[in-house]
């Protein structure tokens, strides 16, 4: 099976380097329940897939995303 | 040795910000150089925490930029640690604005005169 074709919504909107505080951005590569999306499923290069995963511990240490949702807290 | 460091402060939200800029400056003044510059603070302000932090819903956030020498980070560290109004912080480097691109690098070669 060939893997599908997908481009890195990072590399696309010009961000060179993703920054842990950026919530909004990172919250679009996690799951509902919070884990972090695999780049298997969106696309996101090595470089910025790396990135991505120091940025998303940073800011769940920050209370800015959380470890895990949707269990009522 | 000095290089660029990015914290940012998790304050308890009850303080107001006249407290929680005396307890930055008392914190920065540990930081202090004779040849950089003060730090940076950007204040976020009030924010609701993804989860609960010592029973606190909301956080005070505050991202200071400065640059220090590494022999002067432990005392500041210990300072931040043993703040109660401090709910929670992280210290990061800050290497710059942007990493080395390598598609950038120079290729151009003087191939004799133009």
């Amino acid at each position: 099976m060939r893997r599908r074709n997908k481009s890195c919504a990072i590399c696309e909107s010009g961000v060179r380097v993703v920054d842990y505080k950026d919530d909004r951005l990172l919250s679009r590569f996690i799951t509902e329940r919070g884990k972090m999306l695999p780049s298997r499923l969106s696309g996101t290069c090595g470089r910025h897939q790396r990135q991505l995963s120091t940025a998303i511990k940073r800011a769940r240490e920050l209370a800015l995303l959380p470890y895990i949702k949707g269990f009522g807290g | 040795m000095t290089r660029q460091y990015e914290a940012v402060y998790i304050f308890d939200s009850a303080l107001d910000e006249a407290t929680i800029t005396e307890h930055l400056d008392q914190f920065h003044s540990l930081l202090a150089q004779p040849t950089a510059a003060a730090p940076a603070c950007n204040h976020w302000g009030k924010r609701t925490l993804a989860y609960p932090i010592k029973n606190h819903e909301t956080g005070y956030y505050v991202i200071a930029q400065f640059e220090t020498a590494t022999e002067a980070l432990p005392e500041y560290q210990r300072a931040v640690k043993l703040d109660e109004s401090v709910l929670r912080h992280l210290i990061v480097l800050n290497d710059g604005p942007q990493p080395v691109v390598p598609e950038a690098t120079p290729t151009e070669t003087k191939e004799g005169d133009s």
